[in-house]
C-alpha cells in the first residue's frame, strides 16, 4: 500500500516534467533531419510495405485484410519492443540527471513511454486511413481498443519497470532480452494469423501464454474484424500487468537511491 | 534555542556489493562473489547545522565530501544513520542538469527547473529574471548546442541561482564564464549564500573562499569528521596537515 501511495504522489508531482521531457525528446528527434516529422509516418509505412511484400506476396499470406492486419502487428510489436529495449539502458543513459538530482526513477520510464505512445498513435492513425481507403468496415466494437490499449500499456510498463531496475546492475541483460524478444517476435503472429496457421492446441496455448500474441489478437478482433474482445483474457492480463507494475515500482523504490553509486 | 536545519546522524555510505555484474559472472564465478570489495566512503559522520548558517566542507580528494553532499541531497541512500532536513527544500547546485542540447535555451529553463523540483508556475514567474541574468541576448531562442561553453554555463548558472531553495548545497562551483560574468556570478553566489535564513553547505578546495564565506568549517578525513569549528582554526590546521604530508 505504501508503495502505491508513493507512486501516485510521485506521478502527480512529476507529471509536468515527464510530459515536457517527452516533448523535448520528440522535438529533438526531428530538429536535425531533412524530412523532419515525416519520418514518424514514413517509418511505419515502410515497415508495413516490407512485410506485406515479403509475406503477402512471396509467402502468399491469405489472412483477411492482410495490410491492416500487418500494420496492427507492427504497431503493437514496436511499442512493446521499444519499451523493453529502451528500459534496460534508461538509467545509465540518464546518468547526468540521476547522479545530480533526486527524481523517482520510473519518471524516466514514464517520460520515455510517452514518446513511444505518441508513435503508436501515429501508427494507429495511419491504420485508420488505410482501413478507410481499403474499405474495411468500421464497427462500434472498435471502441474496445481503448481498454485493450490500456491493459497493453500497463502490462508493458510492468515488464519495462522490472527490466529497468535490473538493467542498472546486470550489464549484459540487453543481450539476453534481445534473444527473448526475437523469440517472442516470431511467436506473436505479427505477419501471420496464429489461429489459422497453428491449429488446435498450439494456437490455443500460444494465445494464452504469450501476452503480446494475445493482446495483438484482441486489437485485430476489435479493430478489423468487428468482434468483441475476450473479457476474461483481458482481465487476466490486466491482473498480471498490475502485479508486474507493483513489483517493478517496489523494486525501484527500494533501490533507486543506490543507482547513482553504480552508474 | 536556534532552529536546526540539517542534522546528520552517524552517516555511513559504502559501495559494498553494488558492483556491476553480468549474467555470466553470477552463474559461473561463484567463488568470486564472496570477495566483494567494500569501499566505505563515509564512516560515521555526524553533525548539525543551524538554520541560516554557512558550512564549509574541506578534505583531500576521495575523503567523501561529494558523497556526503549527495547523501544530504537524497541522491545516495545511507547504509546506516540518517539525514534529517526538518522539512526544508533542498537542492544540490548542479549546473545544466537535464539539458537537451538540441532545444532552445528557453525550453531548457523549464526542463531543468522542473527536474530541480520546481513547478511550472514558479518557473514562469522567474523566467524573465533568469533570461536577464544569463544575458545571452538572442541566443536564448537558439538551440543550446550552438552555445559556446561559456554561454552554456552562464545559462546553467542563472537557472540554479535564480530558482532558490531553503538549503543550498554547492560542490566546488563558484564562478563561471568570462571575467565579467565571473564577477557577476560570484557576487550573485555571495548574495544567495548570505540571503536571510538560507542554510548553505559548500564543498571547496579553495580555503580563501571558505574563510570569506563560512560560519563554520567541517573537515572530513577518510570518511570521518576530523575537526569542526571556526573557519580560521579548522582551515589553519587543515593547511598545516596538507603541507606536512607533502
Amino acid at each position: 500500500m505504501k508503495n502505491i501511495k508513493l507512486f501516485i504522489k510521485n506521478i502527480k508531482e512529476y507529471s509536468n516534467y515527464a510530459i515536457r521531457s517527452a516533448k523535448a525528446e520528440l522535438k529533438s528527434e526531428i530538429t536535425d533531419s531533412y524530412l523532419n516529422w515525416l519520418w514518424w509516418i514514413i517509418e511505419p509505412l515502410c515497415f508495413m510495405l516490407i512485410y506485406v511484400l515479403v509475406f503477402g506476396y512471396i509467402f502468399k499470406a491469405s489472412e483477411e485484410h492482410f495490410i491492416p492486419f500487418v500494420l496492427i502487428g507492427i504497431t503493437v510489436w514496436e511499442f512493446f519492443n521499444r519499451m523493453v529495449t529502451g528500459s534496460i539502458k534508461l538509467v545509465i543513459q540518464n546518468r547526468e540527471v540521476v547522479s545530480r538530482v533526486y527524481l523517482p526513477k520510473y519518471v524516466l520510464l514514464i517520460a520515455k513511454s510517452y514518446t513511444y505512445l505518441f508513435k503508436l498513435f501515429i501508427s494507429f492513425g495511419i491504420l485508420f486511413v488505410i482501413m478507410f481507403l481499403l474499405k474495411v468496415p468500421f464497427t462500434i466494437n472498435i471502441l474496445y481498443m481503448v481498454p485493450v490499449l490500456t491493459i497493453f500499456y500497463i502490462f508493458s510498463f510492468g515488464v519495462a519497470s522490472i527490466l529497468m531496475h535490473f538493467g542498472v546492475y546486470v550489464q549484459d541483460l540487453g543481450k539476453l532480452t534481445n534473444i527473448v524478444l526475437k523469440f517472442v517476435f516470431y511467436l506473436s503472429g505479427i505477419f501471420y494469423n496464429i489461429n489459422v496457421r497453428l491449429k488446435g492446441k498450439a494456437a490455443f496455448l500460444l494465445l494464452r501464454v504469450n501476452p503480446v500474441a494475445f493482446l495483438m489478437n484482441e486489437f485485430r478482433k476489435v479493430i478489423i474484424y468487428g468482434k468483441l474482445p475476450s473479457f476474461q483474457g483481458l482481465a487476466f492480463w490486466l491482473g498480471i500487468g498490475l502485479v508486474l507494475t507493483y513489483i517493478g515500482i517496489s523494486l525501484i523504490h527500494k533501490n533507486e537511491n543506490s543507482y547513482a553509486k553504480v552508474i | 534555542m536556534k532552529k536546526i536545519a540539517v542534522s546528520v546522524k552517524d552517516l555511513h555510505v559504502s559501495y559494498r556489493g553494488l558492483k556491476k555484474t553480468s549474467i555470466r559472472s553470477t552463474f559461473f564465478n561463484k567463488k568470486n562473489r564472496k570477495k566483494i570489495e567494500v569501499f566505505k566512503a563515509l564512516n560515521g559522520v555526524s553533525f548539525e547545522l543551524e538554520e541560516g548558517k554557512i558550512l564549509g566542507i574541506v578534505g583531500k580528494n576521495g575523503s567523501g565530501k561529494s558523497t556526503l553532499l549527495r547523501a544530504i541531497a537524497g541522491i545516495f541512500s545511507a547504509d546506516e544513520g540518517s539525514v534529517d532536513l526538518h522539512d526544508n527544500s533542498i537542492s544540490l547546485l548542479s549546473i545544466g542538469v537535464g539539458f537537451n542540447k538540441k532545444l532552445t535555451g528557453k525550453e531548457n529553463i523549464y526542463l531543468s527547473g522542473l527536474l530541480l523540483g520546481f513547478t511550472e508556475e514558479e518557473i514562469k514567474t522567474k523566467e524573465k529574471e533568469i533570461i536577464d541574468f544569463a544575458d545571452l541576448g538572442e541566443f536564448i531562442y537558439k538551440p543550446v548546442r550552438t552555445y559556446s561553453s561559456g554561454m552554456y554555463s552562464k545559462l546553467a548558472f542563472a537557472i540554479t541561482a535564480i530558482l532558490e531553495t531553503n538549503i543550498m548545497l554547492i560542490d566546488e562551483v563558484l564562478s563561471v564564464g568570462d571575467v565579467q560574468f565571473r564577477k557577476k556570478s560570484y557576487n550573485k553566489m555571495k548574495e544567495l549564500i548570505f540571503a536571510d535564513g538560507r542554510t548553505v553547505i559548500i564543498v571547496s578546495h579553495t580555503t580563501s573562499t571558505l574563510e570569506e564565506l563560512c560560519d563554520e568549517v567541517l573537515w572530513i578525513h577518510d570518511g570521518k569528521v576530523k575537526l569542526k569549528g571556526k573557519p580560521e582554526k579548522v582551515l589553519k590546521e587543515y593547511e598545516e596537515f596538507m603541507h606536512r604530508k607533502k
